[in-house]
């Protein structure tokens, strides 16, 4: 379903040029739920941007549902991301000046959907992650496990084939870290989603199908 | 989305507050400045009404002069006569004070039926005033010398008064009451709109009276049409004939074309100062709005990120950002056109309602204008934004 090839990631300012990413491949299948692992700056986060597209590689090419997406125009990327990939991130990314279910409803807005469908679609996906009663209520108003349940929510919302989650369980102490962990399980394997997740965590990596360890930029395991 | 920018704008309304005070303000002075300038467009772009080239005015002291009625009409027959007999004058003629260009004026209301038409310009001329003006006239005719004789006053009104009177009705022969509707006066002719304040001032209502000898003691000014040959000699001994025949008393000779400059840049001047102080204004405004734009943008990285990794292309986020300010523009201006609709209603300073209702429209487009070149630049950088670095700076 993924396919990295020779992928490498340079950062460069004036003075320095960093390597962030240093020859990594990778295939991920559909269905799996890998989680990948490393001490911090190791390129984890690096690597799951250049996964969902956010960032480009300095080298090399990346192949998802057997398209070569480096090639693509912003436009297409955009169009792609909204429909194939969700994202969760360790701090929300939720807009607190919107409602729950107007949060939820973010992905929906950048493709051809009326009000209504909308609607009807953040209310299951929120209905799925167990929020439905919290419809109403700014991200502020919840705890910290709410809000990572409302971001999976938003990342499910357009039924993508893959999910990209860095560190989802980050800020979240371990009871409410587990709950979110159950519910991306329940996702994968009842929905057949694709899960790749950056973890610090070596329990929730443990839960997983797949444990890429990196090191320096380098895949080590 | 433009429901989705609604709410996400009236979630946010205590911190767009400013941005929305900032424009209804500069709403209202762009609406003064635009109301002004329709208002003197409008006025500019309408007839004159009558030729002031080559018009003179002789301006004296008539305290020397003899009360006598008839003495005086002596006098002045013998002195138009003298003028007249000048190769360089065409016309000569009498009036009031308060004659185009002047800084006099004299207002009165008339009735008709009962119904009371006010700030009606009231001038006195005698039978050549048509002549030296060149004034256009409409229908029926001027003032004759038989005039003098009949059992109603007679006068000719202008178009203005004429339409506000009788619509499209004819005036010719119709007798309107003076301003306490004791003594009826009969309307001779219409003449085209004699616009007497400047290029930028309508000609408003005017009633032009026939002067009888009794008024000819409160005479001060001879208005003159001179040739193309009149030079300044001839205007040194125009003086000189005018002090003999004044008996020494303070002459001036004055040109409309340079009194008529005059006029307008009474208009002009302060209205130009106003225009540099809307323009200090609206640059002031404009960076304002840059800078609470470039704020939020600042502010707002991770939500942008976020978008982008959602679904949003650099387009989309672009467009939303210029969309949110032109819809914070919109909040503003209904509550600016709110205020601005008041002034056509209530007919304030009398003046006429397209002039606020084109004035309404042109600041709108100028406030959206404005609010879009704004926001262009900094919704250009908005797209610019790395989503991975944005999510990560969040």
């Amino acid at each position: 379903m993924i396919r990295l090839q020779n992928i490498e990631k340079v950062y460069r300012t004036d003075t320095v040029e960093t390597l962030a990413i240093n020859g990594i491949n990778l295939q991920i299948a559909k269905g799996e739920f890998l989680s990948i692992m490393g001490p911090s700056g190791c390129g984890k986060s690096t690597l799951l941007n250049i996964m969902g597209l956010l960032d480009e590689p300095s080298k090399g090419s990346i192949n998802i549902n057997d398209q070569d997406v480096s090639k693509f125009s912003d436009q297409r990327l955009a169009k792609f991301r909204n429909e194939k990939l969700g994202f969760i991130f360790q701090s929300y990314h939720l807009i607190n000046d919107l409602h729950v279910l107007d949060n939820v409803e973010l992905p929906l807005l950048y493709r051809s959907s009326s009000a209504k469908e909308r609607r009807q679609l953040a209310t299951a996906a929120l209905e799925k992650v167990g929020l439905s009663n919290r419809l109403k209520h700014f991200p502020t108003q919840l705890s910290g496990g709410q809000r990572q349940r409302v971001a999976i929510a938003r990342a499910i919302v357009g039924n993508p084939q893959i999910i990209l989650a860095d560190e989802p369980t980050g800020n979240l102490d371990s009871g409410m870290g587990n709950e979110i962990m159950e519910i991306l399980i329940n996702l994968n394997r009842n929905e057949g989603t694709t899960i790749v997740m950056v973890t610090h965590d070596e329990n929730m990596a443990n839960k997983t199908h797949r444990l890429v360890r990196l090191f320096d930029g380098s895949q080590v395991q | 989305m433009l429901k989705h920018l609604f709410k996400l704008i009236w979630n946010k309304r205590k911190q767009n507050f400013l941005f929305l005070s900032e424009i209804l303000v500069s709403f209202l002075v762009i609406f003064a400045v635009f109301s002004f300038l329709t208002f003197y467009y409008q006025n500019y772009t309408k007839p004159l009404g009558f030729d002031y080239e080559r018009v003179w005015t002789i301006n004296y002291d008539n305290g020397r002069l003899t009360k006598n009625n008839d003495s005086l009409q002596t006098f002045y027959s013998n002195l138009r006569n003298s003028l007249k007999a000048m190769p360089q004058i065409e016309e000569v003629t009498y009036a009031s004070a308060n004659f185009p260009y002047s800084n006099s004026t004299m207002s009165t209301a008339v009735k008709k039926n009962g119904k009371r038409f006010d700030r009606v310009n009231f001038y006195t001329a005698d039978e050549n005033y048509d002549k030296v003006w060149n004034v256009k006239l409409l229908s029926g005719r001027w003032f004759k010398p038989e005039d003098a004789v009949g059992k109603n006053k007679s006068i000719v009104i202008n178009e203005t008064l004429k339409t506000a009177m009788f619509g499209n009705g004819s005036a010719i022969g119709q007798l309107i009451g003076d301003y306490e509707d004791k003594a009826k006066m009969k309307v001779i002719g219409v003449v085209q709109d004699v616009k007497t304040s400047g290029d930028y001032w309508p000609a408003g209502n005017a009633v032009f009276n026939r002067l009888d000898t009794g008024y000819l003691k409160d005479i001060r000014n001879v208005l003159i049409k001179v040739s193309t040959d009149a030079d300044a000699t001839f205007e040194s001994n125009l003086y000189k004939f005018m002090t003999n025949n004044f008996k020494n008393s303070t002459i001036e000779i004055g040109h409309l074309s340079e009194m008529r400059d005059s006029k307008n840049e009474v208009t002009v001047i302060p209205m130009i100062i106003f225009m540099i102080i809307a323009a200090f204004l609206v640059i002031n405004v404009a960076l304002g709005l840059f800078g609470v734009l470039w704020y939020n943008i600042n502010q707002r990285k991770g939500e942008i990120g976020l978008r982008r990794a959602i679904g949003a292309s650099g387009n989309n986020v672009s467009s939303q950002l210029i969309l949110e300010a032109l819809v914070l523009a919109t909040l503003s201006l209904v509550v600016g056109c709110f205020f601005a609709v008041q002034f056509p209603l209530l007919s304030v300073f009398d003046v006429p309602s397209s002039v606020y209702v084109i004035a309404m429209l042109l600041a709108v487009a100028f406030i959206y204008l404005l609010v879009f070149a704004c926001a262009l630049y900094p919704g250009k950088q908005a797209s610019g934004i790395h989503p991975a670095i944005a999510l990560h700076e969040e």
